[in-house]
């Protein structure tokens, strides 16, 4: 294994881990300032959108958009989020192809397993492509694009169950 | 059973509107309603700007009938079930697609986008032309198939009224939204589809319900709100949401209209006009169309319901949705973000933020509503006797139009000041109810 490939498993996997024990400001510091989060729509039945100041996207947060998701949670106060599902992301396939505009280019494939006691469980997966920079805090996030390949979405999304 | 009049108590003069819960639940009433409802009203379909060349189509449903609608050749929109006249065969493949000739799959008989069968595979060798002539080959269309401003509606009885008469009331509040665009609307790139485990009538009511913003999407406003502290240079001008208006109802100019045939509007002012999207057009519309009802445009946010089972929303973005009943429990919900064409750049960044914001299954707002509809259906299945009381408002309702309504120049069957009013939707139970009675 390469210590590039290595060091992506060690943050993608970290990533996961906050999410899955409810760790947002850890989570959220694994971003970088600038850092974006796209989660594209589909466009027609095999493909996405792709430009997200004309088309519109299932996500696409800022820093300061994450971080409203966290208030969101913690401030108990919405109903598809209290009670919190517990989850549990399954981070695989992780190859790096090399730099790009300055960041490490990672994908990797999803899967994340939900389980609401109204509801009961779920299962939904996808592919992750992340752009990676290493800062004076190590390794970090800069951009995260999420293809969710469920259509006909049951239950809701949010950044911690994909 | 007990039929449909009886689940609405609907007593004009005792002040009472009530709805059983078993509507929302009895599997007798959900098979009426699909004959009933969706068999016979007209239901919306998709826009023209969806299917802007010859060949493109999207394939849809009316009540459980897979339809498809394409341009044709000599540009003109038809509608046909999505059926190959051999052997029933759905002919699409795809939820959209561009294909100026349709092959079955199956089979290989062809069709063109005027719904000519172009092609019966072997069929010169093995049919007499009398055989041909005798099995009909070409596609059938729908009933009845129409537009208004390009929103393209379908319906499966021959009988029912044109379609300008069943939109009726809800019309000059459709033009509010079309008349911002001078060179017409269009749909943008970006699909979503989500099921809700609820009944569709919930969907219905809550898309008109002012009453359940102040609560359920409290968290949308603070949510909102705390990100613009976050980033008070990055959400200022368009980008700039109106959070404050969904904490502050008190002060806010609002109202509720039944406006016939099923049809409900809930309205109120904006908080921030100004960083809407189509705020830059404003002089341009002054110049087109009486103030009132450029004021309508662009400082009331709108809410129009169209039965039974489409949303034209305008307010801080711009909003289509339709939801389409799978059965008593379980509904499908589509969405797509409907915006004026040739929008500047920066309207047209913020008009997709605010939709994903509020109107998608990944937003802070939607899957709020679902939930909470999820749990009225839940809650439906409890009681045998249980009704839910739908007279908030009763009190303040008044016959025909109020001040708002008449700087439009419209007559609502009635007003109500205060969108935090459930009278509205007298219109959709009244329509129910009569529809599905003998």
């Amino acid at each position: 294994m390469t210590d590039a490939r290595a060091a992506a498993e060690g943050l993608l996997y970290r990533e996961a881990w906050c999410l899955d024990n409810k760790c947002w400001e850890d989570w959220l510091a694994l971003y970088t300032e600038d850092a974006v989060y796209w989660a594209p729509a589909m466009d027609g039945d095999e493909g996405w959108t792709d430009d997200p100041d004309k088309d519109v996207s299932l996500m696409y947060m800022d820093k300061a958009g994450l971080e409203a998701r966290i208030f969101r949670i913690e401030g108990h106060d919405s109903y598809a989020t209290d009670p919190l599902p517990h989850t549990a992301h399954l981070v695989t396939n992780v190859l790096v192809h090399g730099e790009q505009d300055g960041l490490t280019r990672v994908t990797a494939t999803w899967m994340v397993r939900t389980y609401a006691r109204v509801r009961g469980g779920s299962v939904r997966g996808g592919l992750y492509e992340y752009g990676l920079r290493e800062t004076a805090d190590g390794l970090r996030i800069a951009t995260k694009k999420i293809f969710i390949h469920d259509d006909r979405i049951v239950g809701p999304i949010d950044v911690y169950n994909v | 059973m007990t039929s449909a009049q009886e689940l609405v108590d609907d007593r004009e003069g005792e002040n009472i509107f009530r709805v059983h819960r078993s509507a929302f639940t009895d599997p007798a009433i959900f098979d009426q309603e699909m004959a009933e409802i969706f068999g016979r009203t007209w239901l919306y379909l998709c826009h023209e700007s969806q299917i802007a060349k010859h060949g493109d189509y999207v394939a849809t449903q009316i009540g459980t009938q897979p339809v498809f609608v394409i341009r044709g050749s000599d540009d003109d929109i038809r509608c046909f079930y999505d059926v190959c006249s051999h052997r029933g065969s759905r002919l699409t493949g795809r939820t959209s697609g561009s294909a100026k000739t349709l092959t079955c799959r199956y089979h290989g008989w062809c069709f063109n986008a005027e719904g000519a069968c172009t092609l019966v595979r072997g069929g010169d060798e093995a049919y007499r032309p009398e055989d041909l002539d005798r099995m009909d080959t070409n596609l059938r269309p729908i009933e009845k198939f129409g537009s208004y401003k390009g929103f393209l509606f379908g319906c499966l009885d021959a009988d029912a009224p044109p379609l300008d008469e069943f939109l009726g009331g809800a019309m000059p509040f459709i033009d509010l939204m079309t008349d911002q665009a001078p060179d017409g609307m269009e749909i943008l790139r970006g699909e979503s589809r989500y099921m809700m485990e609820a009944n569709w009538k919930l969907q219905t009511e809550n898309s008109t319900d002012g009453y359940h913003v102040a609560t359920v999407h409290r968290n949308f406003a603070t949510t909102v709100g705390y990100r613009e502290t976050l980033a008070p240079e990055g959400d200022s001008g368009m980008a700039k949401t109106e959070a404050s208006r969904i904490l502050s109802l008190e002060k806010i100019n609002s109202g509720g209209y039944d406006v016939g045939n099923g049809h409900m509007i809930n309205w109120a002012d904006r908080g921030n006009p100004e960083a809407g999207p189509s705020w830059p057009q404003r002089e341009a519309l002054l110049q087109r169309y009486p103030a009132g009802k450029v004021k309508w445009m662009l400082e009331r946010g709108r809410t129009v319901t169209v039965f039974p089972n489409l949303l034209l929303n305008d307010v801080a973005s711009s909003c289509i949705r339709v939801w389409r009943p799978i059965s008593a429990e379980l509904t499908e919900i589509e969405t797509w973000c409907i915006a004026p064409k040739n929008e500047a750049p920066e309207a047209r960044r913020a008009r997709i933020r605010k939709y994903e914001d509020f109107f998608f299954p990944a937003s802070l707002a939607v899957p709020d509503d679902v939930r909470a509809m999820e749990g009225a259906q839940i809650g439906s299945e409890a009681l045998e006797d249980g009704w839910n009381d739908l007279a908030l408002g009763h009190k303040t309702l008044v016959d025909g139009a109020d001040d708002a309504a008449k700087e439009l120049g419209v007559t609502p069957l009635n007003s109500n000041p205060g969108r935090e009013v459930e009278t509205p939707f007298f219109a959709f139970w009244r329509e129910w109810a009569a529809r599905l009675s003998p």
